[in-house]
């Protein structure tokens, strides 16, 4: 590794007149301290204080790029991350040569990659879900012309380091037409693509060979938008609490559908999707692990995304695998959502002087209708089977320039969870959550923002109140605190108000955040993706620079 | 090894004037297109600002941008990307939330975040200014008053 990092830095010295390093320092940092409520697990008291850091350098020469990202997980890695994030280490490492028209693109070393909606394979990198799944070897993306785009790839998958691979190798090739520039269409929009993904992992008694298919097209007009997606999975055995069994053997698949309208002040939006058996790992043994290690392909949970703390407990995962367990099989899920975004203009009855914003959204998801046995290990899924119900949803969210200096969001979602099937744990839960948060603005940059949340639930954590207060004094300094206070728990040793005070500090491409307090346990999700983390309480330090 | 990461992150606080990456992003209508576009605009200025549908301060900045950019179109000779980050979970919602909001900017998606990620961004919202294939300008955050400073760096690089 030494010799690899000598070599990018003599080759950035020897040639620096010609050529751009850019960068970024990023760092999350905790000081793990017990208080009256909230207390470590003894296994993890001997190393209180942590910080997952990362320093990316890239180097540019002409049409080359090449780049190292090296990480710390000092004294460890922060509370629920993958063990094998331990110590300091380089991370990634490539080079890509990219034509000034980008239409040849050739990558050697670790690259991220989506083919299509990233079902049949994603690879991204997303630090506080502890995602890091980079492919290692080469890249060619190809634009023979402008309508087509060729990609392939073979390499394994990143597990860990930069050098820890999983036990598998991964082809991959990849073409999006689009037809409608093929016919000089003007008033259309319409295209395909197809995608092969293939892992070889071997193992005893088992399909050495698992590969993914997929196709799709997509048209759009005047506004109006379709596209679908379909993808087959081959052959995998079941595994179940890590172990392989070699007896039980299922293919999978995935139907996307989305639909969307829209015009100015108006938009529609509606996606479909039914998966059965379709997660996919590098390796077999590893799925539905716990630290989304070794993730192939992107199965979001497509609901709203909130960005408020209330409306962020319940928070749906998709569920694409296969369960047995008495009175909670599953093989997969169906279900969809619908957004409608309205624009009253200035003026209008209801729009008054400043405009009115309105988003509604609703989703539903259901396992999928079928005849399990979970003594045999048998199942039969219908294609258009609502099974047990696992979330729905409802919101409405309105978004007003109540004056030029005050703005209001108001925020109304009802949910129904399953957690008997959504986490495998007990229960249902009906909550309501009503959000109202204002920003004024003084003068320049000096800005308040008094967000005020509270949720109704008939189970789980029962009733939460949550405010935060946020003051900018400048665009560069704020101070908040925050308060989540869980206090209809039935549990009163579990009427805890998480509360966060602190203050940050913005310039340029410079972020450093400090805050004091508690952290409530549950799961961290973005983009769909979610994370477990433990409730822990403390001192926090986060640093942004970018270069 | 420390020594090695020690010469690279004090050649690193060299003060370049960053060149744009080249990548692929892609428009709403499905067209691949090269990063090279804000490359070529020689002259004025361009505002790049990164943002996704479920990004409150995101939303807050495009909306203080909406009710300014009349005014700035008058005034001064720019051109405003709007570019989404929102991966395929809500991508799909970017034409109908910008429809919906009325707004007039030119929005182009990074759907895998690689131009985001050979930027080193690591954060949204994230705004920079290009002129002449530079980059001059980074911002990373918004609070309400902050399209003033924008407006500021529009209008000193006409």
């Amino acid at each position: 590794m030494k010799k690899i990092i000598l070599l990018i830095c003599l080759f950035i010295v020897s040639t620096a007149s010609y050529s751009q390093l850019s960068g970024s320092i990023e760092s999350y940092g905790a000081w793990y301290l017990d208080d009256a409520k909230i207390k470590l697990e003894p296994t993890e008291t001997d190393d209180r204080l942590r910080a997952n850091s990362y320093l990316k350098l890239d180097y540019s020469y002409r049409n080359f790029t090449t780049g190292i990202q090296v990480e710390s997980y000092e004294t460890k890695a922060l509370l629920n991350y993958s063990p094998k994030f331990e110590g300091t280490n380089l991370g990634t490492f490539y080079l890509n040569y990219s034509n000034s028209k980008n239409t040849l693109d050739v990558t050697v070393g670790h690259f991220y990659e989506q083919f299509g909606n990233g079902l049949v394979l994603r690879t991204w990198e997303d630090k506080p879900l502890g995602i890091q799944n980079s492919l290692v070897g080469g890249k060619v993306k190809y634009k023979p012309w402008k309508a087509l785009e060729l990609t392939t790839f073979y390499g394994s998958q990143r597990n860990g380091f930069a050098t820890d691979l999983s036990e598998s190798t991964l082809f991959g090739f990849n073409s999006d037409l689009k037809i409608s520039s093929i016919l000089k269409s003007k008033s259309s929009n319409y295209g395909l693509g197809f995608s092969y993904v293939n892992k070889h992992e071997t193992e005893i008694d088992v399909p050495s060979a698992v590969y993914l298919v997929s196709s799709r097209g997509f048209f759009k007009r005047k506004g109006f938008s379709f596209d679908v997606e379909y993808v087959f999975k081959s052959k995998d055995a079941l595994v179940e609490f890590e172990n392989v069994n070699p007896n039980y053997l299922f293919d999978g698949d995935a139907l996307l559908l989305n639909l969307g309208y829209a015009k100015k002040g108006f938009g529609v939006n509606a996606n479909l999707r039914r998966t059965e058996n379709f997660g996919f790992y590098s390796e077999r043994k590893l799925s539905r692990n716990s630290f989304n290690q070794a993730l192939l392909n992107y199965i979001p949970s497509i609901t709203k995304q909130f960005d408020y703390s209330l409306t962020n407990i319940y928070v749906y995962q998709a569920q694409p695998n296969i369960r047995f367990e008495p009175d909670g099989n599953k093989a997969g899920e169906i279900g969809g959502q619908i957004d409608v975004f309205y624009n009253l203009k200035k003026g209008s009855a209801f729009g008054g002087k400043n405009g009115l914003n309105i988003a509604f959204n609703t989703s539903l998801w259901h396992g999928l209708q079928g005849r399990y046995d979970d003594t045999e290990r048998k199942y039969e899924a219908d294609f258009l089977g609502f099974g047990q119900k696992f979330y729905n949803d409802y919101s409405i969210e309105i978004r007003k320039n109540v004056t030029k200096k005050w703005t209001s969001i108001v925020t109304y979602l009802q949910q129904y969870y399953n957690a008997k099937y959504v986490e495998e744990t007990v229960g249902e839960v009906n909550s309501k959550t009503v959000v109202l948060d204002n920003l004024y603005n003084f003068s320049g940059s000096k800005t308040l923002k008094i967000e005020l949340q509270h949720q109704w639930a008939d189970a789980g954590f029962k009733n939460w109140a949550a405010g935060l207060i946020e003051y900018n004094f400048n665009s560069q300094w704020s101070v908040f605190n925050n308060n989540l206070y869980n206090y209809g728990n039935a549990d009163s040793s579990k009427k805890i108000n998480y509360y966060s005070f602190g203050t940050t500090y913005s310039k340029s491409a410079t972020r450093v955040q400090l805050s004091y307090g508690r952290q409530r346990g549950g799961l961290v999700c973005i983009g769909g993706v979610c994370r477990f983390v433990p409730e822990s309480s403390g001192l926090t330090l986060n640093v942004n620079y970018s270069f | 090894m420390k020594k090695i990461l020690i010469i690279l992150i004090l050649l690193s606080f060299k003060n370049y004037a960053q060149e744009i990456p080249i990548t692929a992003l892609e428009t709403v209508d499905g067209d691949s297109i090269s990063s090279e576009i804000f490359m070529q605009q020689s002259g004025k200025p361009i505002v790049l600002t990164f943002w996704a549908t479920w990004c409150i301060p995101c939303l807050t900045e495009l909306s203080a941008m909406n009710e300014q950019i009349d005014v700035w179109k008058e005034k001064y000779s720019f051109d405003l990307y709007a570019i989404s980050v929102d991966d395929n979970r809500t991508a799909k919602k970017v034409p109908t939330v910008v429809a919906g909001k009325a707004w007039p900017f030119k929005i182009l998606l990074d759907t895998n975040q690689d131009f985001k990620r050979k930027l080193n961004i690591n954060s949204i919202p994230y705004l920079i200014v290009v002129k002449n294939g530079k980059i001059i300008f980074k911002k990373t955050g918004f609070v309400k008053g902050d399209e003033l400073k924008i407006e500021k760096v529009i209008a000193d690089n006409q």
